[in-house]
């Protein structure tokens, strides 16, 4: 029988076939997703158009982007979920932190938890399935579903929602003995804080603003474009990097002060998942607030000191962005 | 709707998806770890062309399964057939397939490189010269034909049976030939075990009545591997996946092997004993499980024989169980962990903690020997035994996570026009009267037979196999070969050229696994499979509804398959039907006109293959066409514990009991959809059939052994000469050091590299690549002894009968005082021969009397061809044929021929050059004698005036009176 949290609360076995239903959705289309997403309750599944704009445009769907301090795939964040697959047994796949991959890995876990007839190793499973909620997805799962039903009406809107309940489901299920929700997880703890450019240069700054877990923002290409169209600036097709800095040498009090209204719209989505996600969210709520504070300060001073202003942001896209 | 709401309504399309034999989650997905292309798209699948980049090419193709032919694992291959071009692009996976599951290693997909060798042959071919001399002519299918049937037919009539014979290296089939023959009545079947596996084979057969072992490594607390079976050995895919998976499960790994292989680097417990005592080490294991009370004692009293041993052996007919205890204690009191790690250089500790680590093992024990030390010892056979000796402890035999044996893991349908007669001759060439128990024919010794029997076979057909390559002596075989008076017509049926088909008069081009019809089962977990070959070609043009009559339509040249052959071979031989042959042959729809391949398979998968018909019948599709969508099936899984099952009571008819539990009935044998097979037990003296052995008062099938329990102590070796190794024992080896002059060393010849094949991949480039030479592997400390500086100096390795020339390779993977080679490079052609030319050297031969000599005069390296990666070979070494300079050493008692040499190992000489060859073949019959010396023949030993137990296993039977020992023989040696 599978181990059972100690509270005795009545144990809910988790959906093992919705899950790599809803993993499987978050793999580039194919015609079996068809039966996939009917199962789910979905119209249907996304057209590829719609899936690419979505995942290989705005949102990737990789734990690295999300918690890592570079803000890309790979990393060392890469590398430690890849050690956490090996930890338990696995052969990394290819792309080891994909949001497929990992929620795939949660199934097969939950399933070999339900197949264990020795008590102890059903409960060393299932706390290393919580340890991957805890540690590998609900850093960044949460805040990435949301902004993903900003974007989108379509098919992977429903998808997202059913998605946030299962996992928030699963979260709820675990016990004092499956995981202490208390412990920052490693990614987070790892993470070092957004750099303040007037002291560490304007080229870590950008970077840590586009890595979620060091400035608790997830911006997006569509956050870029709102700007510039809010503001009439000119946006130059390139990675969010190359158009951020040509936005802020444009008009950096202007692009800043739009930066600090997204990152205090975040803040406060943070701050309203503290209830269940504990310190994960208390971590990226404050995370987003000091990137308030520091956007707000660097605007100010940007707009006293005009263009060429002291904090460099500034002069950021111009001269090949040293 | 709530989230188990929605968790039902997806299991439950999940459950319609798949219940239709479709894909719910598609292949290309992350969350099974592994990426197959949906089957139901399987006939148009898209993928970007690889050789468009950067480019984006769709190509479409149609994915054809078939099974691999390049080991004996049968994995699945999956065809990629372009749908534009009807050619194959590639070869991956299938995961249909229950043995290998959609993996493969690096041979399966080299599949390619085969079908579309620049050098492959293509036609059949006549030599036009002497046989030797390297002059070929196309000649028609139909010329060649007429010309072997003309002769196998004058064979048959005037009752020289024995003068046909059929030499097979990889049979890659299960039993289609065997039937053959036997329909023909010919007692030829030769096949290439004893220098391959009847080491192992013979001490499971002892033990088990069956011959292989079928280690359920997936599901064991302890795996013991003698040899580097995981990475390279014997159904090498299939049971790396699972010992893997055991591993994961927690599984601890015990592998012995001299050698650091790829699979010592994987164990926990790596041992690198001293070859030939690892029955030592076993029998140390066994004496601390018996002392310690480890061991299953309820299991032991149960399927044991030992009434039979304490009576037969100790003259104590009314023994109890707790006596043999005492006796069995005190038989291997002997060996203890101090004698074992004497024996075999391993720690006395060590040895502890592997016994301690095996008795955690319960019935969860997985055991494997298959080569290795069994193929390389004197007494080899009794490292299987003594390693079965463990699990029979244990009780854990077919057990989960325990060893089955092979029987109850594979399925052998049972073929339409099935053969009912037997050979009513004796072929005592491969089954001389001093080798009366080995396992299987004495093929290896054929020259020195043959000519001390002063026989002469009037057709020898090489099937996919290459002796004088593979066999040690190969100057013997040469000899042997170019002789007309010994062999009439040698006909090679080879996809590839061979040092052997050089020396052939016909050399007929068969086809590789994507090009041949062939049916396979193995044991490779505790389940029933039965995998299909197909020419893709054929399947693809049917999908795509065109007619195909013949396979030669679709493949390369005029390469055909074996089965098609063989028919229309028997049909040749038998025209007219006067020679009671050609029936087994014809169709059963259509009396009197020849069964096709489509009739031969169509037949099996609806009459024989239980669950199949359903399954093709839920998609729609006949049983054929299911197999040739989905390339295999299983037929059952957890077979579990056969000994145990009762036997029901329709089975129970005038049933007598004997003294020794025997269960025997006059009920006839319910029918079975399963080809006949396995060991012969004798019916009682009124004529009832065996069906079962009484235990604890109830009648069970048990074991298919003489007395149908497992037999520690066998009855056959006491009776038949060897009572001293009646029950697992050690026999020191013939390189045993006692047996070593000092400056003698142990070689090991036999472990395999695992990308490649024995004598069929040389034309595979990307193998090629990887692996192309075997240089000699020894210690730092012996090379600094024999002055040897460096790796890659050339050094001089001296055999029994001659010397060979290579590379040492320094290095601390091998054992102090052993040196060793793989078998697998060295392949080569005569000067004069135009053959191959990727992978092979050229050669030139010199023979002065029984003098030989291999020189090399050309390497391997680039060449043009219409393949321009052939001129990207930047390899000229392609290895040393070590096996020319081995003398034959065939066991007296399994008849296996035991490799392990003992050489002297030197600096090379003045004038020595790479890969040179020299070699004495009369040394080699000296040597042949010296082993003979040994055996104990069946006219001086047999207890029953029989040539060999009627009960072992035989491929081809022939009728009860041929086993009689003729008269003229009683004074035989």
């Amino acid at each position: 029988m599978p181990a059972r949290p100690e509270s005795g609360a009545r144990y809910r076995a988790p959906p093992v076939e919705a899950i790599r239903g809803l993993a499987v959705l978050a793999e580039p289309p194919t015609p079996e997703h068809r039966a996939v997403a009917r199962s789910l309750g979905l119209d249907g599944p996304p057209s590829p158009a719609h899936y690419s704009d979505l995942f290989l445009f705005q949102l990737y769907p990789y734990a690295s982007v999300h918690l890592g301090a570079e803000g890309m795939m790979g990393g060392q964040a890469a590398a430690r979920v890849a050690g956490f697959w090996r930890a338990l047994g696995y052969e990394p796949p290819p792309e080891p932190d994909h949001l497929a991959a990992l929620l795939g890995l949660y199934a097969a876990l939950c399933a070999r938890e339900a197949g264990e007839s020795v008590n102890a190793e059903a409960r060393l499973l299932r706390r290393s399935r919580f340890v991957l909620l805890h540690e590998h997805l609900a850093p960044w799962i949460f805040p990435f579903l949301e902004r993903l039903r900003e974007l989108t009406d379509g098919p992977f809107h429903p998808w997202s929602r059913i998605l946030e309940s299962v996992l928030r489901r699963e979260l709820e299920e675990g016990g004092e003995d499956d995981v202490d929700l208390e412990v920052l997880p490693a990614h987070l703890r790892e993470a070092p804080p957004l750099a303040d450019p007037r002291r560490e240069g304007a080229t870590d700054f950008l970077d840590g603003l586009l890595a979620p877990v060091r400035s608790g923002v997830l911006l997006l290409r569509a956050d870029l474009a709102r700007i510039a169209q809010d503001r009439e600036l000119g946006l130059r097709a390139g990675e969010r990097r190359y158009a951020l800095e040509h936005l802020l040498s444009q008009d950096a009090p202007g692009v800043l002060q739009a930066l600090a209204e997204e990152a205090r719209r975040q803040a406060l989505r943070h701050r309203r998942r503290c209830g269940w996600l504990g310190v994960t969210a208390r971590f990226l709520g404050s995370r987003a607030h000091a990137t308030v504070t520091l956007l707000g300060e660097l605007a100010d001073e940007e707009s006293r000191d005009g263009a060429e202003g002291r904090t460099g942001v500034g002069a950021s896209g111009k001269g090949g962005g040293s | 709707m709530s989230i188990d709401d929605l968790e039902r309504r997806v299991s439950a399309a999940k459950e319609d998806v798949e219940g239709r034999g479709e894909t719910f989650y598609p292949g290309a997905s992350r969350i099974h770890l592994a990426a197959f292309p949906p089957k139901e798209r399987w006939n148009d699948w898209v993928e970007l062309d690889s050789r468009s980049w950067p480019e984006r090419v769709e190509k479409r193709y149609m994915l054809v399964p078939t099974t691999c032919f390049n080991c004996e694992s049968a994995c699945g291959l999956l065809a990629y057939v372009d749908r534009d071009s009807l050619q194959v692009r590639k070869f991956e996976g299938n995961p249909e397939h229950p043995g290998s599951r959609g993996r493969n290693c690096a041979k399966g997909p080299a599949t390619l490189n085969q079908i579309t060798d620049p050098d492959r042959i293509l036609y059949p071919l006549k030599r036009a010269g002497a046989r030797g001399e390297g002059k070929w002519e196309r000649v028609s299918w139909d010329e060649a034909l007429d010309d072997i049937a003309g002769r196998i037919r004058s064979c048959l009539e005037e009752d020289r049976h024995d003068e046909v014979m059929y030499h097979v290296g990889r049979p890659g089939e299960d039993g289609f030939t065997t039937r053959m023959l036997a329909a023909w009545g010919v007692d030829g079947h030769n096949s290439h075990t004893n220098v391959c596996s009847s080491g192992a084979r013979a001490g499971y057969h002892w033990w088990m009545g069956m011959d292989r072992p079928s280690p359920d490594h997936a599901n064991a607390q302890v795996i013991v591997l003698v040899s580097s079976h995981l990475e390279t050995g014997h159904y090498f895919n299939p049971h790396a996946q699972r010992i893997i998976e055991g591993k994961k499960n927690g599984a601890k790994l015990i592998v012995l092997d001299t050698r650091l292989s790829n699979t010592s680097t994987h164990a926990d417990f790596w041992l690198s004993p001293y070859p030939g005592s690892e029955p030592a080490i076993f029998l140390a294991v066994a004496n601390w499980l018996i002392r310690e009370k480890k061991y299953d004692r309820s299991f032991v009293r149960r399927w044991w024989n030992w009434q039979e041993y304490m009576e037969e052996v100790h003259g104590e007919r009314d023994a109890s169980f707790e006596r043999f205890e005492d006796v069995l204690r005190e038989t291997y009191a002997q060996y203890t962990f101090d004698f074992a790690s004497s024996e075999s250089g391993v720690e006395e500790g060590t040895l502890r903690s592997v016994a301690e680590t095996i008795a955690t093992a319960g019935t969860r024990l997985a055991t494997h020997n298959w080569r290795s030390a069994g193929a390389g010892n004197l007494g080899g056979w009794q490292v299987a035994r003594t390693l079965t000796l463990l699990n029979a402890l244990l009780g854990a035999l077919a057990t989960e996570g325990g060893t089955f044996p092979n029987s109850w893991n594979k399925f052998s349908p049972r073929p339409p026009r099935l053969p009912h007669q037997h050979p009513r001759r004796w072929n005592s060439v491969l089954w001389p009267d001093a080798y009366p128990l080995g396992l299987m024919e004495m093929s290896f010794l054929m020259p020195h037979l043959m000519r001390e029997q002063d026989a002469y076979v009037d057709v020898y057909f090489t099937r996919v196999y290459n002796p004088v390559w593979t066999n040690p002596d190969g100057f013997s075989w040469i000899e042997m070969l170019t002789d007309e008076r010994r062999i009439g017509q040698h006909v090679a049926l080879t996809p590839t050229w061979n040092e052997s088909a050089y020396f052939a008069d016909y050399v007929l081009p068969m086809g590789h696994s994507s090009e041949r019809h062939d049916l396979t089962t193995y044991e490779q977990y505790d389940g029933q499979w039965i995998g299909f070959r197909q020419p893709v070609l054929r399947a693809a043009r049917q999908r795509l509804g065109e007619e195909v009559h013949d396979t030669r339509e679709v493949n390369p040249g005029e390469v055909w398959e074996e089965n098609e052959f063989w028919i229309e071979l028997t049909w040749r031989i038998d025209p007219d039907g006067s020679l009671g042959i050609r029936r087994f042959f014809e169709s059963v729809e259509r009396p009197g006109e020849k069964m096709t391949v489509d009739e031969y398979y169509g037949w099996i998968f609806e009459n024989s293959v239980p669950g199949l018909p359903e399954a093709a019948a839920a998609e729609g599709l006949t049983p054929l066409e299911y197999m040739r969508r989905y390339g295999a099936f299983e037929v059952a899984r957890k077979v579990g514990k056969v000994y145990e099952k009762p036997v029901d009571d329709t089975e129970l008819e005038d049933v007598r009991v004997d003294e020794a539990g025997r269960v025997y009935t006059r009920a006839p044998v319910p029918p079975s959809p399963r080809a006949p097979g396995g060991t012969k037990i004798e019916p009682d003296a009124e004529g009832r059939r065996r069906v079962g052995v009484r235990v604890d008062g109830e009648i069970v099938r048990g074991w298919p052994t003489p007395s149908g329990k497992l037999e520690f102590w066998s009855r056959t070796l006491h009776e038949w000469g060897w009572p001293e190794l009646a029950i697992p024992t050690y026999v020191r080896s013939h390189v045993h050091r006692q047996n070593l002059d000092a400056d003698q060393m142990p070689l090991i010849s036999t472990f395999r590299v695992p990308i490649q094949i024995h004598t069929r991949s040389a034309n595979a480039k990307w193998l090629d690549e990887i692996a192309h030479t075997n240089p000699l592997w020894i210690h730092p400390s012996d090379a600094e002894r024999l002055g040897i500086e460096a790796t890659g100096e050339l050094v001089r390795v001296e055999t029994e009968i001659g010397h060979y020339v290579l590379k040492a390779w320094i290095t601390e993977g091998i054992r102090p005082g052993v040196v060793a080679c793989s078998h697998h490079m060295g392949r080569w052609k005569p000067e004069g021969q135009e053959g191959q030319r990727l992978g092979m050297m050229t050669v030139a031969l010199d023979q002065d009397g029984s003098r030989w000599g291999l020189s090399r005069t050309k390497g391997g390296g680039p060449f043009p061809s219409e393949d321009p990666d052939t001129l990207r070979v930047w390899w000229t070494d392609v290895g040393v044929h070590q096996n020319l300079t081995f003398a034959v050493h065939p066991d007296p008692v399994s008849g296996m021929h035991c490799w392990h040499q003992a050489v002297r190992v030197r600096k090379a000489e003045p004038g020595d050059r790479y890969g040179d060859v020299a070699v004495d073949s009369e040394k080699s019959r000296e040597i042949y004698g010296k082993w003979l010396e040994m055996t104990r023949s069946a006219s001086r030993n047999s207890p029953d005036g029989t040539r060999r137990p009627y009960w072992m296993l035989r491929p081809v039977r022939p009728e009860r009176s041929a086993y009689d020992l003729p008269e003229t023989e009683e004074a035989g040696v």
